[in-house]
């Protein structure tokens, strides 16, 4: 990576809040105009790492880069980064166009580009305008935010931060609270305005299938440190360890022995992989997604096992079958009725094996 | 944090008027006139006569706390309901002599009560005796009643209020008949308002000395009165002290009581 | 059922008329006698306003009402003022802090309000301060500011926990960002806080009496002239403060049920 790509930087930030560590040791640069998003269980440190990239928190160790700055004591009215929160803090107070004016009404003329108060007023009326037309809600101007909906609401809080023009937009969790259908299309909304806009995200969900759908980069965290960061693609079909193939789609984790290169022991028997350099005999873990498992007849199969339920998924069936020492979750388009003996197969390429870790 | 600085001016008021003083009745009580470490002082506070007024206010505190109670719970629990589509000006309504001067509420009590007062003259009028009600501890009871009924009447109101509907039909629809559901679901979940009720009617009563010096016409002699004298009338600043720390420590043993009937303390205030 | 349901109504209805008129009745009977001609409270002789007239020229009842308002706003403006900021500090604070603040609050609610008044009385006696209308307003706002930081607190609850950092994420220095954000959002319970202060401090009587020697307010007046036995002006007096604090109740609830719609 080249180094003036680098907006924002993490060196070994730690925070501790009294004498639970929340976070340990964070290393992350963030590029300019990425779509990054930090994905993690509850408690993980996600919103804690936000926070100290937004300056409401200071980090108890390390320290924070912009744009190759030390932002160490920079309040965060003096940075150039915009938040949306999670519940939207809006300014009940204000009607939307004075939330969205809010910022903009702090900044002197000439930092608006015009010379006296009355052009800055004219100034911003047309960038609230701008705004309000970016997030569909023209017309809203005069309405409360009390008397808007979820989603409405939603974006009142993306307007009033993106009118500031900041570099980078913080988002903590900005559609937790809307219904699954408003998600998805907010989702597509968010990707396209910052396409659309050309800044920098950072994205903040416990939610894996929208940071997959919406992110250039994944973060993943546990227990305050980092798990895994890539695309999404490589996050999904190469996961790092046991945690993440577990949070990051559905997995099938089982423990194994690395008998040597390209061959692993698991579920009573050998199978063929592709993946080397681990100890003669060393203890792993094996993830296999449902997907990956191919259900075949009885007497063909790698593995022999009893279908115990079957659910219908809509796209697929996910089937649990049990082979005697493990329960596995299998996804298939075709139904086996339950009761019945089937086969189980699984190519080489799709068993991932995982270095077994200390636990943290 | 910056912001949690703006409480020091309010710390230190509430330090120098609230804390420091209760430090002086503390120094007062344990002292002699010339400055000496004494415990003379509660001895005077405890002597027969003054035990008897001891006990006279915490009776007649009791049986105005019982009184209030008694009236106050079912009009809570009246208003609370759902049988008076104006309620909220019925609650304004009981609430409204709380607001007014305590001291003006008591004088228009004994308008009522004295000799040739407004009862008596309605009692003349219709060919009845004369009651003497005036520097009886009837008299005073009632004042207490009247002045602090409303006290007990809110915070229960407001528990009862906010307390989920849906769980009273819950008791309902589990086979509970409006009585059960009174006295198995209503009384236990109001505990938190009786306590609150009975706190800010016991403390002022067991306090009081106007109501006793207006309605009691000297007759009735108060732990309130006591204080009073002994500051004001005797001048005598160390026994009243020791007087006075020994009636603060009984509240605060009493509520300290209450507290643990209610321990999250959610009838809170007043608002 | 339908009928159990209407006597039902009735009984409870017929129950709170009662207990409404033995509130009302005394207060009533008051306003009627203070426009009453006989001194005597046993006959009804005639409508007048001389009560009233008296009131008006009578130099101790005009200078108690001096004392009584002039603590009154005094007490309510600055214990709003350091109460407002107080429950704003109190709620950035830590738990344990705030906690520690919280109960400290509660200590002179629940101090009786007798050893409240010896207490500041034996302070500034102990201190040689003179007890007059300036001992008396300092009293005042420490019984008052804790009911403004309690009608402030549960509205700063309720607030968006994120609101004050989003003023400051979209630009507002700290202050700004409490005068701009923090208090429009909190104002309503900074209102209620004010008026209950004055209410509060207008009500006083057994505080005052303790911190006060020259200056006297009206409670302090009603005491002493009832110890002397009943005099209708007390009546018109007591009329006309009834009068206030309805008006006062009236603008309050008025306002707490607009909120709520």
């Amino acid at each position: 990576m080249v180094q003036d790509m680098r907006l924002i930087e993490l060196k070994g930030v730690c925070k501790s809040f009294g004498d639970t560590r929340v976070l340990h040791d964070v290393n992350l640069y963030i590029r300019k105009c990425e779509f990054i998003t930090l994905l993690g269980p509850s408690g993980c440190g996600k919103t804690t790492m936000l926070r100290i990239i937004g300056g409401f928190e200071t980090p108890s160790e390390g320290e924070v880069y912009f744009d190759g700055k030390d932002l160490t004591g920079i309040p965060p009215y003096k940075r150039r980064i915009n938040t949306v929160f999670q519940k939207y803090a809006l300014f009940t107070h204000l009607n939307v166009f004075d939330n969205i004016a809010f910022g903009l009404k702090l900044k002197t003329p000439e930092t608006l580009g015009v010379k006296t108060k009355r052009e800055a007023k004219a100034e911003i009326e047309k960038r609230v305008q701008r705004m309000l037309k970016l997030v569909k809600m023209e017309g809203y101007e005069k309405r409360s935010v009390d008397s808007l909906s979820g989603g409405q609401q939603q974006r009142i809080a993306i307007a009033r931060a993106l009118v500031n023009e900041p570099e980078v937009l913080l988002l903590d969790e900005p559609l937790g609270a809307l219904d699954l259908k408003l998600r998805k299309e907010m989702q597509l909304e968010l990707k396209s305005m910052q396409q659309q806009l050309g800044i920098t995200f950072i994205y903040v969900t416990h939610d894996q299938e929208e940071a997959l759908t919406m992110s250039d980069t994944v973060v993943v965290l546990n227990g305050g440190r980092i798990q895994q960061i890539g695309d999404p693609k490589r996050i999904y079909d190469e996961p790092k360890n046991a945690f993440v193939a577990d949070f990051i789609g559905e997995s099938n984790i089982l423990p194994g022995i690395m008998l040597e290169d390209e061959l692993v022991e698991f579920a009573g028997r050998e199978f063929p992989c592709v993946d080397e350099g681990f100890d003669a005999n060393e203890p792993v873990d094996v993830v296999v997604r449902p997907e990956d498992i191919m259900v075949v007849g009885s007497d063909v199969g790698m593995l022999t096992g009893t279908v115990e339920s079957v659910l219908f998924k809509g796209v697929h069936y996910e089937m649990m079958i049990h082979t005697g020492d493990f329960r596995w979750k299998v996804h298939s388009t075709t139904m086996q009725p339950v009761g019945s003996e089937v086969g189980l197969s699984i190519v080489p390429f799709n068993i991932h094996i995982m270095r077994r870790e200390a636990k943290p | 944090m910056k912001r949690s600085w703006l409480a020091t001016p309010y710390a230190i008021w509430m330090l120098m008027f609230t804390l420091v003083p209760l430090v002086f009745v503390v120094y007062y009580a344990f002292t002699t006139k010339a400055g000496d470490v004494t415990i003379q002082n509660f001895a005077k506070v405890f002597t027969p006569g003054n035990l008897q007024v001891l006990v006279d206010s915490l009776r007649l505190a009791l049986f105005c706390t019982v009184l209030c109670l008694v009236l106050g719970f079912p009009a809570a629990y009246f208003l609370s309901g759902k049988d008076f589509s104006h309620n909220q000006t019925l609650v304004v309504l009981i609430l409204v002599p709380m607001w007014m001067n305590f001291l003006l509420r008591t004088y228009a009590m004994m308008t009522i009560l004295e000799n040739n007062g407004v009862l008596n003259t309605v009692l003349t009028a219709i060919g009845l005796p004369k009651v003497s009600l005036i520097g009886t501890e009837a008299a005073v009871l009632m004042g207490m009643v009247y002045n602090f009924l409303p006290f007990m009447v809110l915070p229960i109101y407001t528990v009862l209020k906010k307390l989920d509907r849906r769980v009273i039909e819950a008791a309902e629809d589990l086979g509970a008949n409006p009585m059960q559901v009174f006295v198995k679901v209503v009384i236990p979940l109001s505990v938190p308002g009786v306590v609150s009720g009975i706190t800010m009617v016991f403390m002022p009563a067991v306090t009081t000395f106007a109501i006793s010096r207006l309605l009691g016409s000297g007759m009735i002699y108060l732990v309130g009165d006591m204080i009073e004298d002994y500051y004001i009338t005797f001048t005598n600043r160390q026994v009243g002290s020791a007087l006075s720390l020994v009636m603060l420590v009984l509240v605060m043993l009493s509520i300290g009581l209450l507290r643990r009937v209610d321990p999250k303390g959610e009838g809170g205030g007043m608002w | 059922m339908v009928n159990g349901r209407r006597v039902s109504k009735a009984v409870k209805g017929t129950y709170l008329a009662l207990i409404i008129a033995f509130l009302y009745l005394p207060i009533l009977v008051m306003i009627a006698l203070s426009f009453n001609k006989s001194v005597s409270r046993a006959e009804w002789t005639g409508f007048t306003l001389d009560w009233y007239a008296k009131l008006l020229v009578s130099d101790a009842i005009l200078s108690a009402l001096k004392v009584t308002l002039s603590v009154a706003v005094t007490a309510a403006v600055v214990s709003t003022v350091i109460g407002t900021l107080a429950a704003i500090g109190m709620h950035a604070m830590k738990q344990g802090w705030s906690d520690l603040m919280v109960t400290l609050s509660y200590l002179p609610m629940t101090t009786p309000d007798i050893v409240t008044g010896v207490s500041l009385m034996l302070m500034f006696v102990f201190m040689k301060v003179p007890l007059n209308g300036g001992t008396m307003l300092m009293a005042h706002i420490a019984f008052d500011t804790p009911y403004v930081v309690f009608s402030v607190m549960p509205r700063l609850k309720q607030m968006d926990p994120n609101m004050y950092e989003a003023a400051l994420d979209l630009g507002c220095k700290p202050m700004e960002a409490i005068v701009k954000v923090i208090i429009p959002e909190i104002k309503p319970g900074i209102v209620t806080g004010a008026l209950m202060a004055f209410t509060m401090s207008i009500d006083d009587f057994v505080i005052s009496y303790f911190t006060s020697n020259t200056a006297q307010n009206l409670s302090m007046l009603v005491y002493s002239s009832a110890r002397r036995g009943v005099e209708p002006t007390m009546y018109a007096l007591s009329t006309l403060m009834f009068a206030v604090v309805l008006a006062l109740l009236l603008v309050v609830n008025r306002r707490n049920s607009l909120e709520e719609m």
